[in-house]
């Protein structure tokens, strides 16, 4: 009688905790995740979470006018290198945590990233 | 009462799978809410248009359909607006070596719109600047400084009141060019608007290029939260002003702009001076209700400085403004205290409070 009780307390114990314990991942992964998404004409052609780069990583979007290097880092992104002429989109420099989209108007490239799951997200940004 | 012993363990093992499934559903929930507030359909579209990118996300039953008539709707005054493309009421109007040309009702009434603009900020709007603007290279992107001659030269065509609109006719001195770059996009955010309205939908976001404007609320009910870009660049916003029925558009000197020999030359052009625009000012921004008014509004406050935009809004009024300073300090109308936040670091520099 009393062993059982013991065991069931104890399961519910560890049952309860190993709960908790998703939870918690749950809510850690939410918060952690910095997804880019990469689009060309309005068609997402990549999406990375950044926080899950272990080393750099680069590759090539071609569009109308030609190519973009994109470089994603551990917790940031940002076009290295392109064929357009005035590299708007190289000097627009890295984005780690949302602001303004890189836009390449030529190439109809946009690498947005999606605002971290916080309590008051930001629908649109002006400038 | 007493439970005979494999009872007591069943009840046990079933207040177990109960502490599970709550533990599961606890897990399930923060997935599962984020969907509700976007469970009313939405359509996100983006499309390249008038030179710039459009994110257009109507809300709704019909925001599908809304969406696809908007992007026709924005083809269609691209046609009549753009100064590069030939065919449009514009490129004729500079064509016509001073007669007069005929314009569709759009353009006639955008026209008239942003005349009455130019006349209220004295000339500090002016749809005549254009070959100035092309003579720095802000158009092409081979930027130059000109000399003093030669700006002095362009400015003897710079003069919006020697544009003419009688009903649908428009005709411009000879030597003369317009375009409307400063409330096209502007003007466009309107007709969206009223696109979206035709289709049913109440709610809905657009971005013109960094252009917002929205209808109604969110589909929850509360404001759009806008956030106002930090205008020396990078990631950073200067605050976040929450809105409804509104746009939002901001005029900065970082969105366009090339160095030589260590000064910076933006595109905001001062037509009273053919040079780039020196206000103090380095991002004007306009909330209103009406797009065409604060795209106007915005290049106008940029160049007239903070105490000719006090002057105005005091004279005015029905809409408010957010000016930056190059000095780290923000100016905004009374208005705005009640939908404005200003972030770090800006939230700590100065903030001057305009009152009518």
């Amino acid at each position: 009688m009393k062993k059982t009780s013991f065991w069931v307390i104890l399961i519910c114990v560890i049952a309860a905790l190993s709960a908790l314990a998703l939870l918690w991942q749950h809510h850690q992964a939410k918060a952690d995740a910095v997804i880019a998404n990469v689009y060309q004409d309005g068609e997402l052609v990549r999406s990375i979470d950044l926080n899950q780069l272990t080393e750099p990583e680069t590759f090539t979007v071609t569009g109308p006018a030609g190519e973009n290097e994109i470089t994603a880092e551990p917790g940031r992104i940002c076009v290295s290198h392109a064929s357009c002429p005035d590299q708007v989109c190289v000097n627009m420099g890295w984005r780690s945590d949302g602001g303004f989209p890189i836009v390449c108007l030529p190439n109809k490239l946009v690498i947005e990233i999606e605002s971290a799951a916080d309590e008051n997200p930001i629908d649109g940004v002006v400038g | 009462m007493h439970f005979h012993r494999s009872n007591r363990i069943r009840v046990l093992v079933m207040v177990l799978v109960l502490l599970f499934l709550c533990a599961c559903g606890k897990t399930a929930a923060p997935s599962g809410s984020v969907s509700e507030p976007d469970a009313e359909q939405r359509t996100d579209k983006t499309i390249f248009a008038m030179d710039t990118v459009m994110d257009l996300s109507p809300f709704g039953e019909n925001s599908a359909a809304a969406a696809e008539a908007a992007a026709e709707r924005i083809q269609q005054l691209e046609q009549l607006f753009s100064v590069t493309i030939e065919t449009s009421d514009i490129a004729k109007v500079n064509a016509a070596e001073g007669s007069p040309v005929e314009v569709s009702d759009d353009t006639a009434r955008l026209l008239q719109t942003a005349l009455e603009y130019c006349e209220k900020t004295d000339g500090s709007l002016d749809l005549s600047i254009y070959p100035v603007l092309k003579t720095w290279g802000f158009t092409t992107g081979e930027y130059q400084v000109p000399s003093e001659d030669t700006i002095r030269a362009l400015l003897e065509n710079v003069d919006y009141q020697k544009i003419q609109l009688s009903g649908s006719s428009v005709q411009i001195a000879e030597g003369m060019q317009i375009d409307l770059g400063s409330v096209a996009k502007g003007y466009t955010g309107d007709q969206v608007m009223e696109v979206f309205r035709e289709n049913g939908l109440t709610s809905g976001m657009i971005s013109l290029g960094g252009n917002v404007q929205v209808l109604g609320s969110k589909p929850d009910g509360s404001d759009w939260r806008i956030a106002i870009q930090d205008p020396e660049g990078g990631e950073g916003f200067v605050g976040v002003v929450e809105v409804s029925d509104k746009a939002v558009i901001t005029s900065g000197g970082y969105e366009r702009f090339f160095e030589e020999d260590g000064v910076t030359y933006w595109h905001i052009i001062d037509p009273a001076t053919g040079a780039p625009a020196r206000s103090g000012v380095i991002s004007a921004t306009i909330v209103g209700e009406s797009g065409t008014m604060c795209d106007a509004l915005s290049t106008a406050f940029f160049i007239m400085g903070p105490d000719r935009a006090a002057e105005f809004w005091r004279t005015y009024g029905g809409f408010d403004y957010l000016l930056v300073m190059e000095d780290g300090s923000l100016i905004y109308s009374e208005g705005l205290q009640d939908c404005f936040t200003p972030m770090e670091p800006w939230s700590n520099n100065s903030i001057t409070v305009v009152s009518k």
